[in-house]
């Protein structure tokens, strides 16, 4: 032989062998990366928040000047406080250094600030000694420099969004002012411990076009010896908080001009501890409230009893607790988190609806001025020493935690904590309701019909397929129901959703006299062939044709029932069973729901168990058959106490695969389940599966966001769900393997 | 009686009821697709029904139905002119149907807008089309929608290069792009040519399109009036029409003709009216691809893991394991893929790729988005198993002395697998890619959000440099019938296109599945024993 061409031989089979191995190595690598992948992308959602210290300066004041509030733009580039002459002073962030200010022009010559109240998005009401109020909105805008090779700056202004004029009484401790989407004017002065004041403008438009002023004011008391401690207003003035050194909580409605109404008075803790402050969470619904015992909890409206208009304050979240009493907080402008001010200078960052104590910012000197960047990514605060600090936050999944996963949540609006999904609304300052139990449990309803309705039917015919059968039916038998496996799943769920929805609805007392019609057209077939199969023609009849001959009887038992549903449904449910299950049994009836979807998932489970059960049939020794039927057991016999239990752990192996095919389920489920996210174990409900809620969600989320991880999770369940499901059925396999050592 | 009971004789009729059921369900479902599917072309007969009201109605006979409540029957017509009645279809109960007539002369109109109109030609305003007198209006209708076809022949014609100068000047605006992000100077001479080069296109495009808007007005021009059984007039453009006939004077000769033509264009032609009409080539040739560039990835790689498993391997726990792995990659619902797909190829791999190659335009995405390429990889990995099973049986059902005795002649292993093992287990691995082709050509989940849409610009193939296109986005037939049974605006008057587009794909997908299973049974019978 040639040496040469033995060489390259030996040269290519070594490197084949590598070749060859890395590709089987590639598999299973690919299963471990698929998972790891899925899950990687999962992770961020459990991540620990974690702050960046971005920048540490001595803020460029003079020593007289005093601060009385303080700002950073959204990309943490330039920053200001306010003094008490109402001056902006603008900073940069990199070195502190002091750029440009802004007089925010005072009412009158050398008037001072007496206080001043942040409002949402970098708006400040202003109180002037002179009583007057005015609202000033700071604005950054990015600017993008075309010559200078697109660079882009932070361009700032101050404008004035309103003002209020002086009430002429006393100068209130504190002030705020508001001005609704409709332009009316809302004042709220606290003159002395228990008394407020109320002054709104009304601007409305006359038939000829003029502009018409309407003034209300009105002051309220605080029923009983009590001094309030802290107030918050909604940003459309139409809803007043009050905390008191008692311990009380106040509402008030000003929605109607001059018309305040008090709502609301409650104790709010039992201990009766004192209110400290008080602040509206991102969105107005939520009142968040810090007590002298360092407790941040927030409250909002319920409904006292169902169907009752009334609605009283509740503590729905608890969240952190301070060491100390809480001084301020403020909320996020991007989401549902609260920022609390211990007395400590501690601050705490919570997220409201999953409860999660973000994070501790703060190094044991006190802090007394902070705020939030408007993207809520960022934090300024001010030390008493007059440093400024900025944090630069990494907190992209504050509202995930295991509790809005898997848990009951209380959600804003909501009378009672309940389990929801609702990824998106059409508002920012929306709640976003992530819960994937119903999800999952929409998953295992699903399946679980399904598997009611494929399992008897698919084992049954197998046992029928691989024991009574005629050997040259078996031929044909079984490629029908491998090719029945072929069926895409788009094209069943789509004869179910158009096709087989329709008909069920209208006739569904057809369905249930089809439910016991079968069984006993059945029976019946069975004990006529029993009388008349020892007549001449019929004994020459070979056993293994049964399934031919019961097919006739199937059809007719079920073309009775459809004669008879509707007049059965006439008689028993007055002409409509829908109208009588939603009257008498309260249940509603989805025209997409679970008897759909057994009959179709069923139907593409079906070839899956089918196939994998027969096949562990086929392969049971012959003997053991033969030697069953040579004592004296009949057919049956030897299926069921000698066939069946070798051949259980296949029949198990394929149920499980079979389960595992159903759960991951999409194209069927997306179309004919109607996909609503409700917990019901009704069989005339839908519901929405962990499968379809990844295909109708996942287009819409944007890469990296929250909903995008929460559908990866999702995915990874539904990964697990499978991944067990079918290693135990593998690894029964192989044992039977091993056993018969045959396939 | 009794020990008729006792064997367990019932039972057995029992399970023969589970299976008879099962088969029935399966008959059920074809015989359902291909009443509705086969029946959608072939032209009915138009019924003028003269109504009890005084008015009468011009229709197709969908369906009929007993009355909800009291006697009698309902029958659904469709009775087309959306544009005129705003509604497609209606109920007419039979009891205030007086008289029911087939006209000979009604018409049906299949229009490029608002549905079919049925109704009865009125005149001609064909300008300089118009013909001798000796025939009829409605062969002279006839003849100059002939005449239209072909002035829309070359109005195509113009439109394809009109698309081509666009896809150059594309190309020329993203080298501009790429030429500012590289930092050329304004005066560099490439900045220079390329200028240059898109002025002279831009002239050329502006040139043709004047030169097409001329054409189209040409061609808009002839028009014919018709009306409606209640005599209200429609004028219609000819150009509009995509055909003309009158189903009742139609023999069974014209009504076949009629049928070939219509599934001509069902698969050589391009869909309308929001894919509820016209053909499903673009869908058709999505599906071709998308199967044909998966085969590429799944087929190598899932023989050369089953010969790993089957003929390197040494049984032990590896193997074991790599066995669990296959059996769950083929359990993995198909929907983790897609999103895996998602993750894993189009940002992650398809970022890269932008990242590398396209930063000038930023951040719009090359491939960073949902294409051909992605979902075909995504549904390789998700047919892998099926090849490796439909390998390692095929594999397994050599004899082993086959194997032995190549060895003993001093084959090397490689030889061996090469001319002994692969051309005998051909038909077993043939049987596995046909499988996996099968089960790619009904995926549609992964799809849905790897880069399948309602309707593609351009195809993944065309004559543009350099022709293959994988990071285009593509058309299946599978999520055809999904978005035009669920997400089209008038489900009811789509239902015939989903129904026959489900024929098509069950077609494919049964004939597929079939041959492959009709492959692996001729080659178990060949070696006898010893099947996976």
């Amino acid at each position: 032989m040639n040496e040469r061409f033995r060489i390259r031989a030996k040269r290519n089979d070594r490197i084949a062998k590598w070749v060859i191995t890395l590709g089987g190595m590639l598999v299973i690598f690919s299963v471990v990366f698929i998972l790891l992948l899925i899950t990687n992308t999962t992770l961020p959602l459990f991540q620990k928040p974690s702050a960046d210290i971005f920048a540490k300066f001595l803020l460029p004041k003079e020593p007289t000047q005093e601060v009385l509030a303080i700002g950073v733009d959204e990309y943490l580039e330039t920053g200001f406080f306010l003094d008490r002459e109402g001056v902006f002073n603008f900073f940069e962030n990199q070195q502190g250094l002091a750029t440009d200010q802004h007089s925010s022009s005072p009412p009158a010559e050398n008037a001072e600030l007496a206080s001043v109240e942040s409002v949402g998005r970098l708006q400040y009401s202003l109180l002037w000694d002179d009583g007057t109020l005015t609202l000033e909105q700071v604005n950054f805008r990015p600017f993008f420099d075309e010559e200078n090779n697109n660079r882009r700056s932070i361009v700032h202004s101050v404008t004035r969004k309103a003002v209020f004029p002086s009430s002429n009484e006393d100068l209130p401790i504190m002030s705020m002012g508001r001005v609704s989407s409709e332009g009316r004017l809302t004042r709220v002065d606290h003159l002395s411990a228990e008394r407020l004041m109320v002054t709104q403008t009304v601007i409305s438009e006359t038939l000829l076009g003029d502009q018409e002023e309407e003034h209300f004011s009105e002051v309220l008391e605080l029923p009983g010896q009590d001094a309030i401690k802290a107030l918050a207003l909604n940003n459309q003035g139409t809803e007043l908080y009050a905390g008191t050194e008692a311990g009380y909580l106040l509402r008030w409605s000003l929605s109607e001009a001059g018309g305040a109404k008090l709502l609301d008075h409650i104790q709010a803790f039992t201990d009766g501890r004192e209110i400290t402050a008080l602040t509206l969470v991102f969105g107005d619904y939520s009142l968040a409230v810090g007590d002298t015992q360092g407790q941040v909890s927030t409250w909002f409206p319920v409904r006292t009893e169902k169907n009752s208009a009334r609605k009283i304050l509740k503590r729905i979240h608890t969240l952190s607790k301070h060491d100390t009493a809480v001084i301020d907080i403020q909320p996020s402008l991007r989401n549902k988190s609260v920022l609390s001010l211990g007395g400590d200078g501690f601050l705490h960052l919570d997220h409201m609806t999953s409860e999660r104590h973000l994070l501790d910012l703060g190094n044991h000197v006190p802090l007394f001025q902070y705020a939030f960047s408007t993207r809520g990514d960022g934090l300024i605060a001010l030390t008493e020493e007059s440093r400024a600090i900025i944090w630069k936050l990494d907190n992209p999944h504050p509202e995930v935690s295991w509790k809005t996963l898997f848990g009951k949540v209380w959600y804003e609006g909501y009378d009672e904590p309940a389990y929801v999904w609702q990824s998106s609304s059409a508002n920012d300052d929306f709640e976003p309701k992530l819960s994937l139990t119903p999800l999952i449990f929409g998953t295992l309803k699903g399946t679980f019909y399904a598997m009611v309705f494929a399992v008897p039917l698919a084992l049954f015919g197998a046992i029928y397929t691989s024991q009574f059968c005629r050997p040259r039916l078996r031929e044909i038998i079984k490629p029908t129901v491998e090719i029945m496996a072929a069926i895409p799943t788009v094209i069943i769920g789509f004869l179910a959703a158009l096709w087989l929805a329709p008909l069920i609805e209208e006739s569904l007392g057809a369905v249930f006299l089809s439910i016991v019609f079968v069984p006993v057209g059945l029976m019946l077939a069975i004990i006529i062939w029993q009388f008349i199969r020892r007549n001449d023609p019929l004994k020459k009849l070979e056993r293994g044709y049964e399934f031919l001959a019961i097919a006739p009887v199937l059809v007719l038992s079920i073309a009775i029932a459809t004669t008879l549903g509707p007049m059965a449904e006439d008689l028993l449910f007055a002409g409509d069973l829908k109208q009588w299950l939603f009257e008498e049994a309260g249940t509603r009836y989805d025209p997409r729901n679970c008897i759909v979807i057994a009959f179709a998932m069923g139907f593409a489970v079906i070839p899956i168990i089918f196939t994998i059960a027969e096949d562990s049939l086929s392969n049971v020794p012959p003997a053991l058959k033969a030697a069953s039927l040579a004592c004296g057991a009949s057919r049956w016999q030897t299926v069921w106490r000698v066939i069946l239990p070798s051949a259980s752990p296949g029949i198990f192996a394929g149920t499980m695969i079979g389960f595992g095919r159903a759960v991951g389920e999409t194209m069927i489920v997306l179309m004919a389940t109607g996909n609503t996210a409700i917990m019901d174990l009704s069989i005339f409900n839908g519901m929405r599966p962990l499968s379809s809620n990844i295909a109708v969600e996942i287009p819409e989320a944007p890469h990296g966001g929250t909903l995008y991880r929460t559908l990866f999770l999702s995915a990874v369940i539904l990964f697990l769900m499978t991944f067990v499901v079918n290693t135990v059925a593998e690894v029964i396999r192989q044992r039977l393997r091993k056993k018969y050592g045959r396939f | 009686m009794k020990t008729y009971w006792r064997t367990g004789e019932p039972c057995v009729w029992g399970t023969g009821a589970a299976l008879a059921a099962t088969l029935l369900i399966a008959f059920i479902l074809i015989i359902v697709v291909m009443i509705n599917g086969l029946g959608v072309f072939w032209p009915a007969p138009l019924e003028e029904l003269h109504l009890k009201d005084g008015s009468t109605l011009l229709g197709e006979r969908i369906q009929r139905e007993p009355v909800h409540d009291g006697e009698g029957f309902r029958r659904q017509y469709k009775i087309a002119n959306r544009d005129l009645y705003g509604l497609d279809f209606r109920w007419i109960d039979e009891s205030n149907i007086v008289d029911v007539r087939y006209p000979d002369e009604a018409i049906v109109l299949e229009r490029e807008e608002h549905g079919d109109f049925f109704g009865y030609l009125k005149s001609l305003d064909t300008v300089d089309l118009v013909f001798a007198a000796d025939i009829d209006l409605y062969q002279s209708l006839l003849a100059s929608h002939r005449k239209v076809s072909e002035m829309r022949e070359a109005v195509e014609q113009v439109d394809d290069e009109i698309s081509k100068l666009s896809y150059k000047l594309e190309k020329v605006r993203r080298n501009l792009i790429k030429a500012e992000y590289q930092g050329l100077a304004k005066n560099n001479p490439k900045v220079l040519e390329l200028k240059r080069n898109q002025a002279i296109l831009q002239d050329d495009f502006k040139h043709l399109v004047e030169k097409q808007n001329q054409n189209v007005a040409a061609m808009r021009v002839h028009k014919a009036v018709f009306a409606d059984t209640n005599g209200q007039e429609q004028q219609i453009i000819l150009a509009d029409m995509v055909r003309i006939y009158q189903p009742n004077q139609m023999g069974l000769l014209g009504k076949s003709w009629f049928y070939a033509g219509k599934l001509k264009e069902l698969i050589l032609g391009q869909p309308r009216e929001s894919n509820t009409e016209g053909g499903l080539f673009p869908a058709i040739f999505g599906t071709v691809m998308l199967i044909f560039v998966m085969s590429l990835f799944s087929f190598p790689l899932g023989v050369i893991a089953a010969i790993y498993l089957r003929e390197y391997a040494r049984e032990g726990m590896i193997v074991r394991l790599v066995r669990i792995a296959v059996n769950n990659l083929a359990g993995i619902p198909s929907i983790v893929y897609g999103i895996f797909g998602l993750g894993f190829f189009v940002y992650g791999v398809g970022g890269a790729i932008d990242q590398m190659f396209y930063p000038e335009i930023l951040p719009t995405p090359t491939f960073g988005t949902g294409g051909i390429l992605w979902a075909s990889l995504t549904l390789a990995l998700l047919t892998v198993p099926v090849v490796i099973v439909a390998t390692e049986g095929a594999l397994g059902a050599i004899p082993r002395e086959i194997r032995e005795g190549s060895l003993a002649l001093g084959a090397t292993k490689f030889q061996t697998l090469m001319r002994i093992l692969l051309p005998m287990s051909s038909p077993g691995i043939m049987t596995g890619l046909i499988l996996a082709m099968a089960r790619a050509a009904g995926e549609v989940a992964p799809l849905m959000i790897t880069g399948v849409v309602k309707l593609a610009p351009a195809l993944p193939i065309d004559g543009n440099f350099p022709f293959l296109h994988l990071d285009r986005k593509f058309m299946h037939l599978g999520f055809h019938i999904f978005d035009i049974g669920f997400q089209s605006p008038n489900v009811e008057a789509a239902k015939p296109m989903v129904f026959v587009t489900t024929l098509l794909l069950v077609l494919i997908v049964l004939t597929m599945s079939s041959i492959a299973i009709h492959l692996r049974n001729k080659m178990k019978k060949r070696y006898t024993f010893g099947t996976f």
